[in-house]
This record gives C-alpha cells, structure tokens and sequence, in this order.
C-alpha cells in the first residue's frame, strides 16, 4: 500500500501542521507541541472538555476541538497513546476555571498517562473528572463491559459533553451525563483490509482477499470472527443484531446513529450498509434522530465500517441537537 | 560490565547505561520476532515500539548522569518523551521505581539489592497496569526474577533464566488481560510478547558485549 508521506519520523507532526494551516479556529502547541486546542479559548467558568489518543484515526481526535464540542486534545503518535506531558498540556489548555472532564477511550497507554497528568494537574488546583469511552462490544464480553475498548461511539460522548458544558452545567454534572450517554451506547466494526502504520514495511495485519473480520479493534487488534465476505446487507445485520442484543431497541425508541467509515471505504458503500441499517430500525419500530454517515473514526487505510448506536432519552436527545461546529462536523440549531 | 556481577559490587551509571546498550542490541535483533506475537494478541509492535523506546533510551546517555537515580530518571524521561504507548509508560514506571529506590538506599545499589528492587518495580507496574499475577504479562516475568535473585545468585544468568522459566511455564495458559483474554483457545498457544521479550533480551544481553 502507498503512502503519500515525506518522513515517516515526522508524519505526526506534519499532519498537525497542516491541519492548524487549514483550520485558524485550532492552534497547537503546550510544552510537548503536541495539544490541539481551540485558538479562541472557551469563556471563563465554563467546564472544560479534554481528550487525546493516537494519531491515525482522524477526525478523531483532534478534528472534534471546537464550539460545543471538546476544548483541547493530546495528541499521541500513530496507534500510540499521548505522552504525559501532552496531556497535562491538553487538561490546561482546557481548564477556564470550572474543573476538565478527560474524555478518552478505554486503552491502557492512554489511561495511565492521562492518570499521571489528572494527578499533577490536580496537585495545580484544577480539578478533573474522568469518563471513558468503552462502547466496543467485541472487546469483552457483557459481563466485564468496564474493560471494553472505546471506538466511534465516543464521538456520540464528545458532542453530549461538549453541548452540557456549554449549557453552563458543572463538573459533576457534564461527568455524569456523559456517563449515562456511555451506558447507553455501543459500538461494533467489521474490517476488510488491513492498515499499515508510517514507520512501518508491513501491514499490521493480513486478511484474505474473500475475508473479513468482525470486531477487529482500531489499531488492527484481532475480532471476534472471522468469516467469508459477505453481502453489504448481511455485514449490516451482522452488526445490528450484534448491538441490538445489548440496547434495548423497544417499539418507540429513539436512537442516534453512525456509519462510520474505517478509511477506505467509499461513502457510496456506507450508505448501502445504512440502507439496511434504517430497514432494520424500521422494522423493530425505532427512530433514528439525525443518522450520520461517513468518516467520523479511522484507522488508516483500513478498509470497512463501523455502526454505533446510542439510545436517547429527551435530554441525550436536546443535547445532541445543541449546536456545535469543528473542522469535521458541524451541527446547526 | 554487566550489571549483576557480584554481591560486592556497586551499581553505577555507566552500568545502567551498559545494560541499556546491549538491551538496544538484543531488541533490534528480536524486533520481527516480538512483533510477530504480538500480532498473535494484539496490535504487532512490540519489538519496534521496544526497539524504538531503548534506542531513544541510548541517546539519552545515562552515563551524563551523576549518580544510578538520576540515570534512571533520565532514562524514564526519555522513554516518556519518545512515546505515550502502554509499553513506555510502563518501561518508564520501572525506571522511575529503580530512580527511587537506589535514592533510598543512598544512591546505590548492590546486586543483593536487586531481588528487591525488582519485586519493588513489579509492584509499581502492577499498580500503573492494573495487572495481577497470573495474567500471562511481563509481570509474571518480573517476580519470577525477582524470586530467582532471592533465592539465587544475583546475576544476570540467574535473571535470564528465570525469564525463560517462566515464558515455558505460562504456555499453554491462557491470557486474561488485555484482548487476548478475549480469545483463550488462541491466546493459551501464544507466547504473551512482553513475556517473551524478558526472555529474548535477558538471553541476550549476557552475550553481547558492551558498545
């Protein structure tokens, strides 16, 4: 696979350059050069929204800096977390007085690092709240859901946080909503072709070309199954049924939904898999409120899609409609 | 000179920084190998996110360092500057827990001291991880040394040894940490890699000569 990429060293970097370039509401820097943060900071009081990850993924996670949405990012290299001090760059760069939830997914490098800067920044007087995004379900099993990885639905949580912290509402208050958007959301993906990380000769995964796997994680962890191919209908159920089992889809229900595009998927074929995926919804009598289809969370050239869904209750609900606008997404009143 | 030569010697900097070197060699000689088995469990790049971490360790030069805590320091601070992976996080916490307990012992360490010393870093890593004995990670690696060097000579024979006891010992049980719990009948047959890493690179290291 190509790569259009001058240093592999320096893909990371380069890309941040070109992305403050493209877009003048973002600015980068903190002592590690490594946080993107809104160029206008938010005004004093409000909660401040943090995250951070690895690079590869985009739009996630730095894309999602902006009004309504997350006030900085840690931004790590490619599959790796963020270092310490580009989190505890990011947790200032979001602090205006009123505390920072640290938003991120469920993985162990970003964890402890952003454990270690919650502690240092803490003993700075700005006051931290975590809530993971673990909405994976391939990942683990039900009965172990704490430990589940946090993949597209996070960006469900991103927009939640975001519109609550500009509602004015308080630390705990934005943690807690957030967390119910989290227990109500899951996620699950299917991968048909592998990506390859900059720095790398290899792809950090094979898969045949009559082959797909079902759960394979952002980072090319491995899935659940692994299976023939099959129609763009039949990965749709797949997925569906998958989520269906764990979210309580009821006659009357109200969810928000995304396709989400894993990078080298055209849109044309995520629109074929939504297809069935409102046939679905229909069917079981379930509105889907503003479906979003694209891509939102990726991973490199990976080729395939993933299907979250979050069940809204009429606060989820205004939350999600509030407006908001990042150089990826923009949600108009 | 290796690190763990005898109870009476005193381990410096230099020797810190010696270990670290022919870490680096062995890593770039396993690097396929470990991102093999991990690519069995998780994401495939063990051995270049390891190789990477101990060559941005050898730049740092912990031999510029005064005394053994301030060399660790030094190296932790490079691993953590390098990369923001679960690995380094961990490699660093170690380095750091080395950092306060050779401050605790008034700057020093003996090779007697390290059967302590790491069982004091397994403990750290277990905490910053939240993984616990018998989970099929380096963990387990590390208080099996740890009990090889109380229970044994203090020397890096009795280290590597008892990494590769334990790598034998943990085949044919399955992962329960991390995803690869997710899938037992396969992780049960695979080697955890940062299990096999200790094995590899302590293997090593006491037949490469120092840089």
């Amino acid at each position: 696979m190509k790569k259009l990429i001058n240093d592999p060293a320096r893909y990371v970097d380069e890309m941040l350059e070109g992305l403050v370039a493209a877009f003048p509401g973002l600015s980068l820097g903190g002592e590690s050069g490594r946080c993107v943060a809104r160029a206008q900071p938010a005004r004093d009081g409000k909660v401040g929204i943090a995250t951070g990850g690895g690079s590869g993924h985009l739009p996630l996670f730095t894309g999602y800096v902006g009004e309504g949405l997350l006030d900085a990012c840690a931004v790590g290299n490619v599959f790796e977390g963020p270092s310490v001090q580009s989190c505890i760059d990011a947790i200032k760069a979001a602090d205006r007085g009123a505390g920072v939830l640290c938003l991120y997914g469920n993985y162990g490098g970003d964890r402890m690092n952003f454990d270690m800067a919650g502690e240092m920044a803490s003993a700075d007087g700005i006051e931290c709240a975590t809530v993971l995004g673990a909405d994976d379900v391939a990942s683990a099993a039900p009965d172990e859901a704490e430990k589940r990885r946090g993949v597209a639905g996070i960006v469900f949580l991103y927009k939640i946080a975001g519109a609550a912290a500009e509602a004015g509402r308080d630390l705990s208050e934005v943690a807690g909503v957030v967390r119910r958007a989290a227990e109500n959301t899951r996620s699950i993906g299917v991968a048909l072709s592998p990506c390859r990380v900059p720095t790398a000769s290899e792809p950090n995964f094979r898969i045949g070309d009559d082959e797909m796997e079902v759960g394979m994680g952002i980072h090319g962890e491995p899935g659940i199954s692994r299976a023939a191919l099959a129609t763009a209908d039949a990965v749709a159920d797949i997925m569906y049924e998958r989520l269906a089992a764990e979210l309580p889809l009821r006659p009357g229900a109200r969810v928000a939904a995304l396709v989400n595009g894993l990078g080298a998927t055209p849109l044309e074929e995520l629109l074929i898999v939504w297809r069935q995926i409102a046939r679905r919804l229909g069917q079981a009598e379930v509105t889907p409120v503003t479906p979003m289809i694209g891509n939102y969370v990726t991973s490199m050239e990976m080729a395939g899609a993933s299907l979250s869904l979050m069940v809204l209750d009429e606060e989820l609900e205004a939350l999600m409609a509030a407006p908001a606008s990042c150089p990826f997404w923009t949600v108009s009143p | 000179m290796p690190v763990l030569d005898g109870v009476a010697m005193t381990i410096s900097a230099a020797d810190l920084a010696d270990f670290i070197e022919r870490l680096d060699t062995a890593s770039a000689r396993h690097e396929q190998a470990l991102n093999a088995a991990d690519a069995r469990l998780g994401d495939g790049d063990t051995g270049s996110m390891l190789k990477r971490i101990l060559a941005a360790m050898v730049a740092a030069d912990a031999r510029q360092s005064d005394d053994l805590p301030g060399a660790a320091r030094r190296l932790a601070q490079a691993t953590m500057k390098e990369t923001g992976s679960s690995l380094g996080t961990l490699v660093a916490t170690a380095l750091m827990t080395l950092a306060r307990q050779a401050g605790s012992r008034g700057g020093a360490l003996a090779a007697d001291d390290m059967a302590d010393v790491t069982a004091a870093m397994a403990d750290a890593v277990a905490e910053r991880g939240k993984a616990s004995a018998g989970d099929k990670t380096v963990l387990d690696s590390l208080r099996a040394v740890a009990e090889a060097l109380r229970t044994g000579p203090a020397t890096e024979a009795t280290a590597a040894r008892a990494a590769r006891a334990a790598l034998e010992d943990f085949r044919g049980r399955p992962c329960r940490i991390g995803r690869a719990r997710m899938f037992p009948e396969r992780s049960t047959d695979a080697d955890d890699p940062g299990m096999l890493a200790a094995a590899l690179l302590l293997d090593d290291v006491e037949t490469i000569d120092a840089q």
